[in-house]
C-alpha cells in the first residue's frame, strides 16, 4: 500500500491557544517500505503517525492510501481508524489488561467478526512468528518488557494490515535487547513486506531499520532520504548533528583567502581547500561558515614532522573498539578518532582531515 | 494536548453527560430551589399558602428554638471537627506503619464508619443508659465519679454523648483520608531525614505535618459541612433533648416539617444550606488560592 | 534504637487502644442482643447467653424487620446500580472527551454534595405526594441515586482517569467504534473501580435515615435506619435486648461487605477524596 502526506499540517485547540504539531508535511511512502520519522522529542513525528492512523484529523491538506484520499478537511472526508485496516504499536504497547495473551492478539480479529477457527489459526501462527505461543496463556502483567512488545507487534500483524505503524517500539527495552530485537523488527517488516511507519528519536534505529528517512523538526520536515543521503549529504546544521554515531563537530569560522587559496580557519590552524572545494565555498557568498567533520572521519595521531593541523589534547575516550580525542586547535575544539600510537591528555596530536569529508554550511 | 473534536464526537460526549445532569437538575437542583422559594410563603396544613416575603426569617430571627439549636450546631462543629481530625491522623499514622495485622486493623477501622448513623446511635444511647449503660459502668469502675452520671438528662451529658458519638463514627473517615495522604508522601524524604540524624518527632513535624496540609484542608471542609449538617446522630441519639437543647439546626428544619410547617421548615434549610454553601465556596477559594502559592 | 523500639511499643498500645475504640460499641451491642437482660454490667446481674432477642425482632410480625431488610436491601441496590450506571458513562465523558466545561461540570458535582440534606427533603416530599409515590420505593431510589451521584462521579472519574488513553486509542485502532471501545475495553479495564463504586454507592444508600423518615410511612417502602430510630417497644420502655438485636442484624451484611472488601473500599474513599 502506497502512502502519501500532501501537505498536511495539524494544530491542536486548547484553551492555552493553538499549537502546531505538525506543518506542511509531505512525504510519500512506497508498498512495503519502512519509512522512518526521525527527530527530537516535540517535532510532531508520533502526530504523523496518528494522522496515519486516523486518531487525529489534519488541519490541512491530504492523507492518501493507494490514491484513495482516506482524510482531508477540505475534501469533507475522514475514514477512522477501525476502518483503515492499519495496525499500530504504541510506545507502552497499550495490552489490554484484562485479557491474555491470546485474546489480546485475537482483539482485532474477533472485532471484525471472523470466524472463531480462522481467529485461532491467524492467532497460534503470527504467535509463533513471533516465538510467543508459549505465552498465550499469560496475562500481560506477568510478562517482561520484550515479551509484551511481541505481543503488541503479534496482535498489530495478526489481521495483515495494509500499513504497520510504530511508535518508538524500542525505547522501553534495555540496550542489549533492543539491537537483537531491531534485527528482529527488520526481517519480520522484509519477510512480510508490509508498509510501514516507524517513529524514533535515535538515529542509530533510523540508519539500520530504515529503506528512507524523514528528518524532521518542529513540525516540519527537514530532509527526507536514504541513510546514506543524510549521512553523507545533509542540508542543514541539525541534520548534520542529528545523524551519525558521534555528533559532528560544528565550528562557527570564517573562510580565509590568501593568495589565490582559500582556507577554512580551525583555531589558529589552517585548513587549506582544493580548488573544486574552494569554489563551492566560495558560492555560499559570505565569508562566515558553519564547518563540519565527522570525528569518524578524522584522526588524531601523536606528533609528527608530517603535515597538518596541530592541537592539544584535552580529552580521551576509550570506547571499546575507538578512542575518542578531543583536542584544542588554539581555541578551537574538535574530536576526532585516535589513529595508531597512544595519546594522552596534553600531549600534542596531528589531526588529519580528508578534505573530501568536509562539510560547509552557511552561518 | 487538545483532543480532536467533531461535531458526533462533542454530540456523543454531552449525552454521556445528559442523564446524570438531569437527574441532579431534577432531585437535587430544583428541590433546593423550590425550598428556598417555599421559604418565602406561609405554609402550614389546613391554612393556605400565602406569600409572605422574608416573614418566615423575622420569626426565625427572633425564635429562641431556631437560636438554639443554632448554638448547639456550631458548638458540635466546634467540639467535634477537631476531636475527629487529631483522632483520624493518630488513627493513620497507626495503620500507616507496616505490620503483619494491617488489613485487619484496616478493616476494625472502617467498621464505624460502615455502620448506619441510626444503628451507632441507638447503640450510643444504650452505652450512655443512666441505669446500666456501659458509660456509667466504665465511669464508675474507674472511679472518675461516685453515682452514675446522667448522661441524657443534662445538656452537657447529651452533648457529650453526641459528640462522642460523632467522633466514632467519622474518625475513621478521616484516618483513611489522612492515610491516603501519609501514602503519598516519598519515603526517601524520610531516609534523607534520618541520614541528617532528625529523630522521629522531628521528621513528623517537619515533613509529615506540613506535607499533609492538603489532605488536611480537605478534610477540615468535608468533616465541617457534614457536621454543621448532621442529623441521624441526634435524632436517635437524644432527639433533641433534653428540652430541644441539642436540637441541630437539621433536626429542627425537619421538626418544622413534621410537625407542618413547610415554610418555616423551609427558611431553616435555607439557612443551614447558605451557611454550608459559604464555607464550601471559601474551600474553593482557599483550595485554588493554596495552589497557586505552591 | 532505643527511640526505634519506644516507638514500636507505642504503636503496639496504639493499635490495641485503636481497636478497642473501634470495635467496642459493636462488641457492647452484640453482647446486649445476645444477653438475657440488658443489664448485664449492673452489679448482681449476669450475663447469660439466649437467642431470644434476635426470635424476637424476626418472628414478630408487627415489628416489620424482615421486611425493613427486604426494603433496604432493594432500595440500596438499586439506587446503587443507577447511580453507578449514570456517573460511568459521564465519568468517561468527562476523562476522555475533551468537551468543553468538563472542569465546571466536576465542580458542579461537587457543590452539590455539599448540600444539607434537609434543604431538599420537604420539596421531595411534595414531589412524591404529587406522584402518589409516598411510600414506594420510587420514593426513595430517585431521591438516593441523585444523592450519590457525586461520589459515585468523582471516584469513577478517577478510576477513569488511570485507564491510559493508548488502551483507547488500541481499541480504535484495532477496529473498535468508540462506543464499542467503552463497552469492550474501558468498562472491563474500569471494572474494579466500577465495583468499588457501586459498594460504596451501596453503603451510603443503606445507611441513609433522612429521606427514608420523611419519604416512607410503613412497612412497605421502610428502610432499616428508619426502623430502627423509630423501634418502641410494646410497652412503651426500649427494649434493649430487641433494639440490639434489630441493630446487629443490620449491622451484620455491612461489616460483612467492609471485611471483605476492605481494601477496594479504602481505595474507592482515598480516591473519591482525595483528588487534588
Amino acid at each position: 500500500m502506497k502512502l502519501s502526506f500532501r501537505d498536511v499540517s495539524k494544530t491542536f485547540r486548547s484553551l492555552r491557544g493553538a499549537v502546531p504539531a505538525v506543518r506542511g508535511v509531505d512525504f510519500s511512502v512506497e508498498d512495503g517500505e519502512l519509512f522512518v520519522l526521525l527527530g527530537p522529542s516535540g517535532c510532531g513525528k508520533s502526530t504523523i503517525l496518528n494522522l496515519a492512523a486516523g486518531l487525529e484529523r489534519p488541519t490541512s491538506g491530504e492523507i492518501r492510501f493507494d490514491g484513495e484520499i482516506v482524510a482531508s478537511l477540505e475534501g469533507r472526508v475522514f475514514v477512522p481508524p477501525g476502518e483503515r485496516n492499519v495496525a499500530m504499536v504504541f510506545q507502552g504497547y497499550a495490552l489490554y489488561p484484562h485479557l491474555n495473551v491470546r485474546e489480546n492478539i485475537a482483539f482485532p480479529l474477533r472485532v471484525a467478526g471472523e470466524a472463531r477457527e480462522e481467529i485461532d489459526r491467524s492467532v497460534v501462527r503470527t504467535a509463533s512468528m513471533l516465538g510467543i505461543e508459549d505465552l498465550l496463556r499469560s496475562r500481560p502483567s506477568e510478562l517482561s518488557g520484550g515479551q509484551r512488545q511481541r505481543v503488541a507487534i503479534a496482535r498489530a500483524l495478526v489481521r495483515k494490515p495494509r500499513l504497520f505503524l510504530l511508535d518508538e517500539p524500542l525505547s522501553n527495552l534495555d540496550a542489549a535487547l533492543r539491537t537483537a530485537t531491531r534485527a528482529e523488527l527488520r526481517r519480520l517488516q522484509r519477510s512480510l513486506e508490509v508498509t510501514t511507519l516507524y517513529v524514533t528519536h535515535d538515529q542509530t534505529e533510523a540508519m539500520t531499520l530504515g529503506d528512507r528517512i524523514a528528518l524532521l523538526r518542529d513540525g516540519r520536515i527537514l530532509q527526507t532520504g536514504t541513510p546514506r543521503d543524510l549521512y553523507e549529504k545533509p542540508q542543514t546544521p541539525f541534520a548534520a548533528s542529528f545523524i551519525g554515531p558521534y555528533t559532528m563537530n560544528l565550528l562557527k569560522t570564517d573562510l580565509e583567502e590568501e593568495g589565490g587559496v582559500c582556507s577554512i580557519r580551525i583555531g589558529t590552524e589552517r585548513l587549506p581547500l582544493p580548488p573544486d572545494r574552494a569554489s563551492g565555498a566560495r558560492l555560499l557568498g559570505s565569508r562566515k561558515i558553519l564547518f563540519g567533520i565527522r570525528p569518524e572521519h578524522a584522526r588524531a595521531h601523536p606528533d609528527s614532522p608530517d603535515p597538518g593541523l596541530r592541537g592539544i589534547v584535552t580529552a580521551v575516550e576509550h570506547l571499546g573498539r575507538e578512542t575518542l580525542v578531543t583536542a584544542d586547535l588554539g581555541g578551537a575544539s574538535l574530536r576526532a578518532i585516535a589513529g595508531e600510537g597512544t595519546l594522552k591528555e596534553g600531549d600534542v596530536a596531528r589531526i588529519a582531515i580528508p578534505v573530501d569529508s568536509i562539510h560547509v554550511f552557511p552561518d | 494536548m487538545g483532543e480532536d473534536r467533531s461535531f458526533r464526537d462533542l454530540l456523543r460526549g454531552y449525552s454521556f453527560i445528559a442523564p446524570l445532569v438531569a437527574i441532579l437538575l431534577a432531585f437535587v437542583f430544583v428541590p433546593v430551589v423550590g425550598t428556598c422559594i417555599d421559604s418565602l410563603y406561609r405554609e402550614v396544613t389546613f391554612l393556605p399558602r400565602a406569600f409572605i416575603g422574608l416573614g418566615n426569617y423575622q420569626s426565625l430571627a427572633s425564635d429562641p428554638g431556631f437560636r438554639q439549636s443554632l448554638r448547639f450546631t456550631v458548638l458540635f462543629v466546634l467540639a467535634s471537627v477537631p476531636l475527629e481530625l487529631v483522632l483520624g491522623l493518630s488513627f493513620a499514622l497507626l495503620l500507616h506503619r507496616p505490620s503483619p495485622a494491617r488489613g485487619a486493623l484496616r478493616a476494625c477501622v472502617l467498621i464505624p464508619w460502615a455502620v448506619p448513623a441510626a444503628v451507632s446511635g441507638k447503640v450510643f444511647e444504650l452505652i450512655c443508659n443512666f441505669q446500666y449503660g456501659l458509660a456509667n459502668y466504665l465511669v464508675q469502675r474507674i472511679g472518675l465519679t461516685d453515682g452514675p452520671v446522667n448522661w441524657l438528662g443534662s445538656t452537657g451529658g447529651a452533648f457529650f454523648a453526641l459528640v462522642a458519638g460523632d467522633v466514632w463514627k467519622t474518625a475513621p473517615f478521616v484516618a483513611i483520608l489522612f492515610l491516603a495522604g501519609l501514602s503519598a508522601i516519598p519515603e526517601d524524604l524520610y531516609r534523607q531525614a534520618a541520614v541528617d540524624r532528625a529523630g522521629p518527632v522531628q521528621r513528623f513535624a517537619r515533613i509529615t505535618l506540613p506535607l499533609l496540609r492538603p489532605v488536611f484542608v480537605v478534610a477540615l471542609l468535608f468533616r465541617t459541612i457534614d457536621a454543621l449538617r448532621v442529623f441521624d446522630l441526634v435524632f436517635v441519639l437524644t432527639r433533641g433533648g433534653p428540652g430541644g437543647s441539642t436540637t441541630s439546626l437539621s433536626l429542627y428544619g425537619y421538626d418544622a416539617f413534621t410537625g407542618g410547617d413547610f415554610g418555616y421548615g423551609s427558611a431553616v434549610s435555607v439557612v443551614l444550606f447558605l451557611i454550608a454553601f459559604t464555607l464550601s465556596v471559601a474551600y474553593v477559594r482557599i483550595g485554588r488560592f493554596g495552589r497557586e502559592l505552591s | 534504637m532505643n527511640g526505634e523500639r519506644r516507638i514500636g511499643m507505642l504503636h503496639l498500645a496504639g493499635a490495641v487502644a485503636m481497636t478497642i475504640f473501634c470495635l467496642g460499641p459493636i462488641v457492647y451491642m452484640a453482647l446486649t442482643a445476645m444477653s438475657h437482660r440488658p443489664d448485664f454490667l449492673a452489679p448482681g446481674a449476669g450475663f447469660a447467653f439466649t437467642a431470644a432477642h434476635f426470635l424476637e425482632v424476626l418472628r414478630t410480625e408487627s415489628l416489620h424487620f424482615p421486611e425493613y431488610f427486604r426494603n433496604s436491601l432493594v432500595v440500596s441496590g438499586f439506587s446503587a446500580a443507577f447511580s453507578v450506571s449514570v456517573a460511568a458513562p459521564a465519568a468517561y465523558a468527562v476523562t476522555r472527551l475533551a468537551i468543553p466545561g468538563r472542569v465546571a461540570v466536576l465542580f458542579a458535582v461537587l457543590a452539590v454534595s455539599m448540600f444539607p440534606q434537609v434543604s431538599l427533603v420537604s420539596y421531595l416530599f411534595k414531589l412524591m405526594s404529587a406522584m402518589g409515590w409516598i411510600n414506594t420505593y420510587a420514593a426513595l431510589v430517585l431521591p438516593y441515586t441523585a444523592w450519590i451521584l457525586p461520589l459515585s462521579l468523582w471516584i469513577l472519574t478517577s478510576y477513569f482517569s488511570r485507564v491510559p488513553r493508548d488502551i483507547d486509542r488500541a481499541a480504535l485502532v484495532d477496529g473498535c467504534g468508540p462506543l464499542e471501545a467503552l463497552w469492550k475495553v474501558i468498562v472491563p479495564v474500569a471494572a474494579p473501580g466500577i465495583f468499588s463504586t457501586a459498594l460504596l454507592a451501596f453503603i451510603f444508600a443503606f445507611n441513609e435515615l433522612l429521606f427514608a423518615l420523611m419519604l416512607t410511612t410503613d412497612h412497605r417502602a421502610r428502610t432499616i435506619p428508619a426502623g430502627i430510630a423509630l423501634f418502641e417497644g410494646l410497652h412503651g420502655e426500649t427494649p434493649w435486648g430487641a433494639v440490639m438485636a434489630a441493630a446487629t442484624l443490620t449491622v451484620v451484611p455491612v461489616v460483612a461487605l467492609t471485611l471483605v472488601f476492605q481494601r477496594r473500599i479504602i481505595q474507592g474513599l482515598t480516591r473519591g477524596a482525595v483528588k487534588e
